[in-house]
C-alpha cells in the first residue's frame, strides 16, 4: 500500500477565520443575471482578505435551516477604507438564488477569510488572467492588486454571450482587456482559452478561474504553446464544501502531493500539481 | 447560583469522563480539534470527538463526497484518515497540552482491529475516552454492519473493553432493527456510555445525469432533517439502559438540545451545525446554562429524561409503542 499523505500540518493549517454578521449595503446587476453584493465587514476580515480567498456565506435567515450549508464565494473586491467587500453572485442553485435576491439592508452571516491565495512571485512583471463567467471574481481582485503594485495585467474573459461579460469599467484602467464569446456577440468568436497562445511568451504567470472544462482546455493550450516550463499557471478550483475549515474533508482535490482540501489547502492550486480527470 | 452543567459520562469507570458542560463536538465534524482552534475557543467545549480513525491509513472515497439535502446533507467521506499509527504520532502530544477532553472515534472491519486500536490508544497521553463506531461492515460476516446486530455490537464492545481501561462510548447505528436491544447488549458488554445516533443511509439522484450524486452512491444523512428520528431513538434507549446516553442528530439550536436532554440524554453531540455555524457550540453552552437558571433548575441532571413518563406502567406502554412504531 502506498504511503498516503493524509496528515494536515498542524501549524500550517491553522485557520484564523471569523463568523461575522455583515450588512448588505449595495446590489448592482452585472454580467446578465448576476449581481455584485457589497457588504460592510469588520476591518479584521476586510484587511486580512487576499486575492483568491473566499468567504462562506449562510444563505438563509436566522431560525431557518434550509438551504443548510454555507456557499463559498471568492472575493471580488475589497475596500479597506470603507470597510466593505464585494461578492459576485450568479443565481445557479437554491443558495445563490436566495443570496442574489436579497434586498439592501439584509444582514448576512459570513465566515472568513478562508482558503489560500494567488501568489505573485517577486520577479513577475506580466500577469495573464483568464476568466470564465463568474470565475472572474477572484481575478478582478487580483487585477486591482497587481496594478497597484505596478505590474502589467492582461485580462482575458470568456462568456456564453456579450451579456455575460464583465464590463470594462470593473477593471482598473491600465489592464488590457480581451473578450471571447461562444456565439461571437463580442470579441473573439470561440473559447477564451483560444486567446491565450498569443500571451504565453509575454506572461510571467497565468492565473485562471472558471469551469473545469476551461482548465482542461487551458492546460492543453499552455503545455503545447509555452516556450519552456514558464509561465506557470495557478487555478482556482471550485468544489462543493461543507465546513470550509479543512475538518470534514468533503472538498478534497487530488494532487501529485496527495489529497488537498480545496477550502484550506486550496482553492488555488498550481495547475501542474492537480491530477485532472 | 450558576446551575451545575457538569456531567460524568463514565460514572462506574475509575478513570471517569467528567465534562464541564454537556456540549460535545461530534466525530467527523470537528477534524482533530486543531482545525477549529483559530475560529472558536475549543477549550471551552465539554469535549470533542476526533474524526474516525481506522487500523490503516485510508484515502477515503472519490469525489463528490457531500451533497446538500432538504434541511440536511449526505456525506460519504469514506473515513479519510492517517490510520491509528499516523494518528498517535501527532495528536495525543498536542491534546495533552489541552484542557478540553479529547475523545477518539475508532472504526474497523474486524473485531481484533478494534481491540488493536484500543490497546494502542490505552498507552497514549491526552486521550479522555474512546468512541467506538459500530456502523461499519463486518468483513467476517459478509459485510453485515456490526451495529445492526446486538451480538456483533457486543463482540466489538467486549473486545475493546478488554483492551483498555479508558472510558468507552459505543456509538449506535440507527439502522439496527431494535436499537434498545443493541444498547442493552453493549451495556452488558462493558460500554460506559452510549452515543446516538450515527447518520442514516441515504441517496440522492441527479436527474440530469441520471446517476446518484455521490460517487459512493450512498451517504450518511445528517442535519435537522433527522432530528425527530434521533429524539425518538434516544427516548427509547434512555428508557432501557442505565449508562449515560449522549444524544445527537441535527441539533442546531438550544431547543433542539433541550429535546435530547428531556428525552434522556445526559450530554449532546453537535455535528452538522458546526459546518454551518462554528460558533453554535459555544452559544449552546451559554444558552443551556442561562435556560436552566431562568427556569429555576440548579443542575442539568434534573431535566435529563424529564419527558419520560413517571409511572412505570405508562413507561412500559410508551416504550412498547415506540418500538412498534419503529417496526
Amino acid at each position: 500500500m502506498v504511503e498516503l499523505d493524509l496528515m494536515p500540518e498542524i501549524e500550517g493549517d491553522l485557520v484564523v477565520a471569523r463568523e461575522v454578521d455583515c450588512e448588505l449595503i449595495r446590489v448592482e446587476s452585472v454580467m446578465g443575471d448576476a449581481v455584485l453584493l457589497t457588504l460592510t465587514a469588520p476591518d479584521a476580515v476586510v484587511t486580512q482578505l487576499r486575492a483568491g480567498q473566499f468567504l462562506d456565506v449562510l444563505c438563509r435567515l436566522p431560525g431557518f435551516f434550509d438551504p443548510l450549508l454555507r456557499r463559498p464565494y471568492s472575493v471580488y473586491r475589497v475596500d479597506t477604507t470603507g470597510s466593505t467587500l464585494t461578492l459576485l453572485v450568479r443565481p445557479f442553485g437554491r443558495g445563490s438564488a436566495w443570496l442574489a435576491s436579497r434586498p439592501v439592508g439584509t444582514v448576512l452571516n459570513v465566515l472568513g477569510p478562508l482558503g489560500n491565495r494567488f501568489e505573485i512571485t517577486p520577479r513577475s512583471n506580466n500577469l495573464l488572467l483568464v476568466a470564465g463567467g463568474v470565475g472572474a471574481a477572484p481575478l478582478v481582485m487580483l487585477a486591482h492588486d497587481a496594478v497597484q503594485r505596478g505590474l502589467n495585467v492582461t485580462f482575458l474573459m470568456g462568456a456564453a454571450d456579450v451579456s455575460g461579460l464583465l464590463p470594462t469599467a470593473e477593471l482598473p484602467g491600465p489592464v488590457e482587456y480581451q473578450t471571447a464569446t461562444d456565439n461571437g456577440t463580442m470579441g473573439h468568436h470561440g473559447f477564451v482559452t483560444e486567446l491565450v497562445t498569443d500571451y504565453l511568451v509575454w506572461a510571467d504567470q497565468v492565473f485562471a478561474c472558471g469551469p473545469e472544462a476551461m482548465f482542461l482546455s487551458l492546460r492543453r493550450v499552455v503545455q503545447a504553446n509555452r516556450p519552456g516550463t514558464k509561465p506557470t499557471v495557478q487555478v482556482s478550483v471550485e468544489r462543493d464544501m461543507a465546513c470550509g475549515l479543512g475538518a470534514c474533508l468533503g472538498c478534497v482535490v487530488e494532487t501529485r502531493a496527495g489529497l488537498r482540501t480545496s477550502c484550506v489547502q486550496g482553492p488555488i492550486y498550481d495547475m501542474e500539481e492537480v491530477i485532472w480527470e | 447560583m450558576i446551575p451545575d452543567c457538569s456531567v460524568d459520562l463514565a460514572p462506574t469507570n475509575p478513570r471517569e469522563l467528567r465534562l464541564r458542560n454537556p456540549v460535545i463536538a461530534a466525530s467527523g465534524c470537528f477534524g482533530y480539534g486543531i482545525e477549529y482552534s483559530g475560529v472558536i475557543d475549543v477549550q471551552r467545549l465539554g469535549a470533542f470527538v476526533s474524526k474516525g480513525i481506522t487500523p490503516r491509513a485510508r484515502a477515503g472515497n472519490p469525489m463528490p463526497r457531500i451533497t446538500e439535502t432538504p434541511a440536511g446533507m449526505l456525506n460519504a467521506i469514506g473515513l479519510q484518515n492517517p490510520g491509528i499509527r499516523g494518528f498517535v504520532r501527532k495528536y495525543p502530544r498536542l491534546w495533552e497540552q489541552w484542557e478540553v477532553p479529547a475523545i477518539v472515534n475508532i472504526s474497523a472491519e474486524a473485531v481484533e482491529d478494534y481491540a488493536m486500536m484500543a490497546r494502542i490508544l490505552d498507552e497514549q497521553p491526552g486521550i479522555a475516552a474512546i468512541e467506538v463506531n459500530v456502523s461499519c461492515p463486518n468483513v467476517a460476516q459478509g459485510g453485515f454492519c456490526f451495529g445492526w446486530d446486538p451480538e456483533m455490537s457486543a463482540d466489538v464492545t467486549r473486545a475493546v473493553r478488554a483492551a483498555t481501561s479508558l472510558p468507552l462510548i459505543v456509538k449506535l447505528s440507527p439502522g439496527a432493527i431494535d436499537l434498545a436491544e443493541v444498547a442493552l447488549a453493549v451495556e452488558a458488554a462493558g460500554a460506559d456510555a452510549i452515543s446516538m445516533i450515527n447518520t442514516l443511509v441515504g441517496m440522492t439522484i441527479d436527474v440530469r445525469s441520471r446517476r446518484p450524486v455521490l460517487a459512493n452512491l450512498t451517504g450518511g444523512l445528517s442535519g435537522p432533517a433527522i432530528r425527530p428520528i434521533a429524539v425518538r431513538m434516544v427516548y427509547q434507549v434512555a428508557a432501557a439502559v442505565r449508562v449515560p446516553v449522549i444524544g445527537m442528530g441535527g441539533i442546531m439550536t438550544l431547543d433542539d438540545a433541550l429535546e435530547f436532554f428531556l428525552a434522556g440524554a445526559s450530554a449532546v453531540q453537535v455535528g452538522t451545525a458546526i459546518f454551518t455555524q462554528p460558533g453554535v457550540l459555544i452559544r449552546l453552552i451559554d444558552q443551556i446554562v442561562a435556560w436552566l437558571e431562568r427556569n429555576g433548575f440548579d443542575a442539568l441532571s434534573t431535566i435529563v429524561g424529564m419527558a419520560q413518563p413517571t409511572s412505570p406502567r405508562t413507561h412500559a406502554r410508551n416504550l412498547a409503542s415506540a418500538r412498534t412504531a419503529a417496526g
